[in-house]
């Protein structure tokens, strides 16, 4: 148990026997109140979002969570499969629990993996991931407008809008949360 | 900074120029004071007059000056103004919150809270230029809590002034209230924080009005409301306003009931217990009728500028002096 108050982003807990990851946390202090702490939730086996107000003195369940490696083994389009680096040991969570997912992780990559107990939470994709462009669009010749852009797809299926002078086979720095080109990187 | 820092400055000129042209006299009273009024929701900040001649003394930085300006007006001195810094503690650093800020608060006698309304447009009429974001602009948008209630939660407060029965609502929304008994306005307060405060229309400044009586407070009561609103500017809350309670019976009860309550909550968390002045409970009820509005001016200034956060129009925000360190 820990005290409302002390929650943090990040903090996983038990609301109502299901586990939830605390994105948002803000105190409020209503004009006439007492203090309040303000919780936006993510359930990481729906994707149920949830909004919660407590006052800072009220119990919540905490529930300790392990960050444990898995491989990326492959996706059946139902699901993805992974392994755990230190046992071995296979497991399969339904693709819906992690949308888009599969246009971000790349085969037999290692991934930080967010458990509690034995079920999955989150799979910890780096902010920022170097892919490789797969395809691209020949760029129109004489375009030449200063910020010309172009969508290409990387080597996992995401499809990336970049500057007009990315060329198939080289490799691009990609902000996996907004999805958003960064840079070209030379090898 | 600099460019806030001019902002600011003409900021409170325009201000001082539209009360004196309306002849509000402007006052300056102490930050220091070794009587409250009990707040138990509002931490203090206490410190100490040590003198070698006399015992030592307990003073409080002032929440608000409240607690001089209602001696003057109880006086005879008509409608007032103020621009202070107060101290509230305990509150969060953020970009909302610095726990010294500066308030203006303004009393208007013979007025009530809905001639106040009109007396806030004028100003922020008088505050805008071209450059003002639109949504603090005049004129207000109006709400009532319970109508802002209804909309967001489809819950009708009159129908449910026992908390067992709030409570009830509470938890068909998905709000988790615990089992042990809590007052009718910590139930309000989760519900309202959660559904009412971050929807609430941010097109035009907002006055929400008619806070619920259970609330406790020194605005009149009318039934089953209470006869106080609040502004909103952005989202961000900016303003409070009273029409201030002036029968005795009142006053001396809300002392009492609310002393009790500070007490309560302070010796659990360890804040400091404020003295109070029964006896100013009197001077409360012998002043005209009166409506009073406290503004938070550096929040005033952040949204007229167009900012986000308190850092950006301070110059020496709490955060900043005390270093990562100070939360």
């Amino acid at each position: 148990m820990i005290k409302a108050g002390q929650i943090e982003k990040g903090t996983a807990l038990l609301i109502k026997g299901q586990p939830f990851i605390v994105v948002d946390r803000e105190f409020v202090n209503p004009g006439k109140g007492s203090a309040f702490v303000r919780l936006k939730l993510k359930s990481p086996s729906t994707g149920q979002v949830l909004q919660e107000t407590m006052k800072s003195q009220d119990n919540a369940e905490d529930i300790v969570v392990a960050d444990r490696d898995c491989q990326y083994l492959y996706n059946d389009g139902e699901s993805f499969h992974l392994m755990l680096t230190d046992t071995f040991e296979q497991i399969e969570v339904p693709m819906a629990t992690f949308p888009d997912y599969e246009f971000l992780m790349k085969d037999g990559e290692t991934y930080r993996c967010t458990f509690w107990e034995s079920q999955l939470l989150e799979i910890q994709i780096p902010p920022k991931v170097v892919y490789l462009v797969a395809e691209a669009e020949e760029a129109v010749k004489g375009d030449t407008v200063q910020g010309a852009t172009k969508y290409v797809t990387t080597e996992t299926g995401l499809k990336v809008r970049v500057p007009i002078f990315i060329k198939q086979g080289e490799k691009i720095r990609v902000n996996t949360e907004t999805r958003e080109y960064i840079e070209r990187v030379n090898n | 900074m600099r460019d806030a820092a001019r902002f600011r400055s003409r900021m409170m000129r325009h201000i001082r120029s539209f009360f004196d042209e309306r002849s509000y006299l402007e006052v300056d009273t102490p930050i220091l004071s070794p009587t409250l009024i009990p707040e138990s929701t509002i931490e203090n900040f206490a410190t100490r007059f040590d003198n070698p001649f006399l015992p030592s003394q307990e003073l409080y930085l002032v929440p608000s000056p409240e607690v001089y300006m209602k001696r003057l007006i109880a006086d005879g001195w008509g409608s007032l103004y103020q621009i202070s810094h107060c101290f509230r503690n305990s509150e969060q650093v953020g970009a909302n919150h610095n726990p010294e800020f500066t308030m203006l608060e303004y009393y208007t006698v013979e007025a009530d809270e809905q001639d106040s309304i009109l007396i806030t447009e004028e100003l922020f009429a008088a505050l805008a230029d071209k450059d003002t974001p639109d949504h603090l602009r005049p004129p207000f948008s109006h709400l009532t809590v319970a109508e802002a209630t209804w909309v967001n939660t489809g819950i009708d407060l009159e129908d449910h002034q026992r908390q067992i029965s709030l409570a009830a609502e509470a938890r068909r929304l998905g709000l988790s209230v615990p089992d042990e008994r809590e007052s009718w306005q910590e139930t309000f307060n989760r519900i309202f924080l959660t559904f009412v405060e971050p929807n609430l229309p941010q097109e035009k400044p907002l006055v929400l009005d008619r806070y619920p009586a259970q609330i406790e407070c020194l605005a009149m009561q009318e039934g089953a409301w209470r006869r106080r609103w609040e502004l909103y500017g952005g989202g961000v809350e900016l303003a409070n306003c009273y029409n201030e309670e002036r029968r005795l019976q009142k006053i001396e009860g809300y002392y009492s009931n609310e002393y009790a309550r500070l007490i309560e909550k302070r010796s659990r968390n360890g804040m400091p217990i404020p003295d109070i002045d029964v006896d100013f409970a009197r001077i409360i009820a012998a002043m005209p009728p009166v409506s009073g509005v406290a503004m938070g001016l550096d929040r005033l200034q952040m949204l007229l500028m167009g900012r986000q956060s308190l850092d950006e129009v301070l110059l020496f925000p709490l955060s900043r002096i005390l270093g990562d360190t100070g939360g």
